[in-house]
């Protein structure tokens, strides 16, 4: 018997891979009206249960039961069809195409093969109000930052109107500010009697917005459609990790704020729009920078090492004034280090190996006086980075494509680490990675203030920053509209820098 | 699976092992119906002769495909560079590695013409190679009609003819001469291999070559600099080609505008034959090698059996077109086959991988 209760049910779907069972007899029910989290670490089966529920992959065994009826579906189409609309946590984006068109795509609105352009350019708009996102469908998606582009991705999981709408970490990369209002027309679609299931790390947000919890660990299912009351956030932290994991340490930290600073912009305006912008990071001290999308965060960072004109102001490193026109000047020159906030396209060399993407910044270092690289040297470097950041690997000669999202952030780490520049920016250091390797994280960056590093952290993890950074510099409209010392108080710290946010230019300095 | 069968595999998987067995099986069935392919004089030289010079062409090419680009004028920097070796010569009377400096400096100023206006002007390295050919069809006839009477140059500088004509067999210590049939100038082309061998596997250049033709945004971002390197591989591509253009002058003893005329197609053949990838990021010397070695034997043999150039070119096309599919195809087969493998060493971790195929 089918139980038509369950906008959405699973039931004992198992999926091998060779050498690996990925789902083992999962279940999960979802309920119209419901927003049901589901939760696990990197690896444990999320994401392949949306691909068979999205008819990306077959499951081996099992059943997928959409309103009552049992299903499999062969394509992606045919889900869409069947109602059930889906938000990947890749972004998925063609950048050659308009908003619109990125929006719409899959499910283009055709009548005698020819494009209804109106109906796309409206479908369109109408979801993007939904959102509250304003921007022109018009705009080529290669403009968007990565954030816009995953409201793109989110506004596309909308448009096809589905009963089930399943969201794999869409909150990964966009700011506290827009997630808010994601989740506005989550609830809202919530109570238009949709079914929503939602993949995220952050359990903030979880225990913020889910009612009902399923959580999976090494393809189980170890809690099952259950009601997200009666957890808390440490007995679901418990069940994710599977023992109980140490609560974090966080270190009492109040680094000094005298003396020259290691890195310091001083009214700053650059080509792509900043205006203004100063502030100072000592030696030892952890800095972070918070604001919304197109707040021109990452576009700063980029400014710093010469990647955009600075029109006026100057940057300082060490008191004295920098002309950083490379990223070759800002290492070889200035001792500073760059993370890049997307590993894939910018941070790591995909098919070439862990070695060789380790080694990257240090070749010089590791060349002798004919300029041919000292083999020897350069796998010891590679392998201390590997033992020192914990790296999974089966060796130092795998590619790094093949590593999952965790141990790929810690080589894109690892290869700034290896050049120990006095000076180190850090652009989300752990977006899309798991609880317990965001620790590691932390503990790390905590580390190399302990030895004097001056690090400039970029977030738009709210709760992040309140954990991490020593003080917290807001951002907003390409200008800095102020700074505070963060107090890890959470509910504080939100409320100052929101307040930051929407007011106008005050210094807040507390402490 | 043991890792001894896995070696195994792994050593059979290497399309330039299979390369390598194509061309003995082909070598061994044409020589058995046309046992005039073993002739030392008349094929097995000549053969020799055209693999070294294609070879080095192929080389000129498979630098520029490191970084994920193409050079579209091989052909007019061969010419050129033969033709700046030329002028010397005739001109100056210069010795023979001074003749050979001043080609290589002329092939690789045009390579770096292209390189710069590639990496600073940000045009594609298609539309500019592709100019620039143009531009040296018309210059180089221009220049050797200005210069020489009937439109080449015959040089008789010493020491040319015995670098591009002489044989092994020529090299006698006391009474024990070389091999008949191997010529000098493979070892033109045996050195250019190890020294671009050397420049990919050790140096730290060759290095930063291939990291920017794997991800050139990550290595901009790694502060490796991607401009100079652009710049530094069409230098090179423009010094081999200028390298291949005087060893065809040298082996005919008469330079001629038509120097390059057939390297375009070969540059590709070989590299890509031998495992280099289009996209850039990874290289192989010895396949390229072997490479244009098949491409040679093809068409030598065919030559034997009365094929016209026509059917040789139908054939060459056909034979890039059969080795680009294979690109595909073996980069995916590949990346499967590595997936499958790592899953292998650490069932834990594939999940994950899992997930992403």
């Amino acid at each position: 018997m089918t139980d038509t209760a369950y906008a959405l049910e699973v039931r004992g779907i198992t999926k091998t891979f060779p050498g690996v069972r990925a789902l083992d007899e999962v279940n999960l029910r979802l309920k119209p009206g419901e927003v049901h989290a589901l939760l696990g670490e990197n690896g444990a089966g999320k994401s392949t249960l949306i691909k068979i529920i999205t008819g990306i992959q077959p499951q081996d065994s099992g059943e997928l039961i959409v309103n009552g009826e049992a299903r499999s579906f062969r394509s992606a189409h045919e889900a869409t069809r069947a109602g059930i609309g889906v938000v990947h946590q890749e972004r998925n984006v063609i950048t050659d195409f308009t908003v619109a068109e990125n929006i719409v795509l899959g499910n283009t609105p055709v009548k005698g093969g020819r494009v209804q352009w109106r109906e796309v350019r409206e479908g369109a708009k109408r979801v993007l109000d939904l959102l509250d996102f304003p921007i022109d469908p018009a705009t080529p998606t290669s403009l968007l930052s990565p954030a816009q582009t995953q409201l793109v991705e989110i506004a596309r999981g909308l448009y096809t109107d589905s009963a089930v709408l399943l969201l794999d970490e869409p909150t990964a990369s966009i700011s506290e500010t827009e997630s808010k209002l994601l989740f506005d027309v989550v609830h809202r679609l919530s109570a238009q009697g949709r079914a929503i299931l939602f993949v995220s790390h952050k359990l903030e947000e979880v225990f913020a917005h889910c009612d009902t919890v399923t959580v999976f660990r090494d393809g189980r299912s170890v809690a099952e459609s259950e009601p997200l009351s009666n957890y808390s956030k440490d007995t679901i932290v418990d069940l994710l990790v599977g023992r109980t994991l140490a609560k974090l340490e966080v270190p009492d930290r109040s680094p000094s704020e005298r003396g020259t600073p290691a890195l310091e912009l001083r009214d700053v305006s650059t080509f792509s729009g900043h205006r203004d912008v100063s502030f100072a990071v000592h030696p030892g001290q952890i800095v972070g920078i918070y604001g919304l999308v197109g707040a021109g965060r990452s576009e700063l960072a980029k400014a710093i090492l010469g990647l955009d004109r600075i029109t006026e102001g100057e940057v300082l490193v060490n008191g004295s004034a920098a002309q950083i026109r490379s990223v070759g000047d800002a290492l070889g020159r200035y001792g500073i280090g760059y993370v890049t906030e997307d590993r894939k396209a910018e941070g790591l060399f995909l098919d070439q190996t862990v070695a060789r993407n380790l080694t990257v910044t240090v070749l010089k270092r590791l060349s002798n006086a004919f300029g041919f690289v000292r083999e020897r040297a350069a796998r010891a470097t590679a392998d201390e980075y590997i033992a020192s950041l914990d790296v999974k690997v089966s060796n130092r000669d795998q590619l790094v494509g093949q590593l999952s999202g965790g141990n790929q952030q810690k080589v894109s780490l690892g290869k700034w680490l290896a050049a120990n520049t006095d000076i180190l920016i850090i652009d989300e250091p752990t977006v899309g990675i798991d609880v317990r390797t965001k620790g590691a994280f932390y503990q790390l960056i905590w580390a190399l203030a302990e030895q004097g590093k001056a690090v400039l952290v970029i977030s738009s993890d709210l709760a992040e920053m309140v954990t991490l950074v020593d003080r917290i510099v807001v951002m907003q409209d390409f200008e800095v509209t102020g700074s505070v010392l963060n107090s890890h108080e959470y509910d504080e710290m939100s409320k100052s820098v929101i307040r930051l946010i929407h007011e106008e230019r005050i210094d807040v300095v507390e402490g | 699976m043991t890792s001894r069968s896995n070696r195994l595999t792994s050593v059979l998987s290497d399309n330039r092992v299979g390369l390598l067995l194509l061309i003995i099986v082909l070598v061994v069935l044409i020589g058995s119906l046309k046992p005039m392919f073993f002739s030392p004089a008349f094929v097995i030289g000549p053969m020799l002769t055209s693999i070294a010079i294609f070879t080095v062409v192929g080389l000129a090419q498979m630098v520029v495909l490191s970084v994920g680009q193409m050079n579209l004028a091989v052909g007019g920097m061969a010419a050129i560079g033969a033709m700046g070796s030329a002028i010397v010569f005739q001109a100056f009377d210069v010795p023979l590695i001074v003749g050979i400096a001043v080609g290589l400096v002329v092939g690789g100023a045009v390579g770096a013409l292209c390189g710069v206006l590639i990496a600073y002007a940000g045009v594609n390295s298609f539309v500019v190679t592709l100019a620039m050919s143009f531009a040296l069809l018309g210059l180089v006839p221009a220049v050797y009609s200005w210069v020489s009477t009937g439109n080449a140059i015959t040089v008789q500088t010493p020491g040319l003819a015995e670098l591009g004509r002489s044989k092994l067999s020529d090299l006698c210590i006391g009474d024990t001469c070389g091999p008949d049939g191997v010529p000098l100038i493979l070892f033109v082309a045996v050195a250019a291999m190890i020294v671009i061998g050397l420049l990919f596997s050790k140096a730290r250049i060759g290095r930063e070559i291939l990291l920017t033709g794997s991800s050139d945004r990550a290595a901009l971002l790694s502060a490796i600099p991607v401009p100079r390197r652009i710049i530094t591989v069409h230098t090179l591509s423009g010094m081999l080609a200028a390298l291949a253009g005087f060893m065809l002058g040298a082996s005919t003893g008469s330079f001629t505008p038509g120097i390059g005329q057939e390297f375009m197609l070969q540059s590709f053949l070989g590299p890509i034959l031998g495992g280099t990838l289009l996209a850039g990021g990874y290289v192989s010397v010895i396949g390229t090698f072997l490479g244009i070695t098949i491409t040679v034997v093809i068409r030598q043999g065919l030559l034997l059996f009365g094929v016209g150039i026509e059917g040789l070119n139908i054939l060459l096309g056909t034979i890039l077109l059969i080795a680009l599919s294979a690109d595909r195809i073996r980069s995916v087969a590949g990346a499967r086959s590595r997936l499958r493998a790592s899953r292998q060493q650490s069932p834990a971790k594939s999940k994950e991988e899992a997930v992403v195929s």
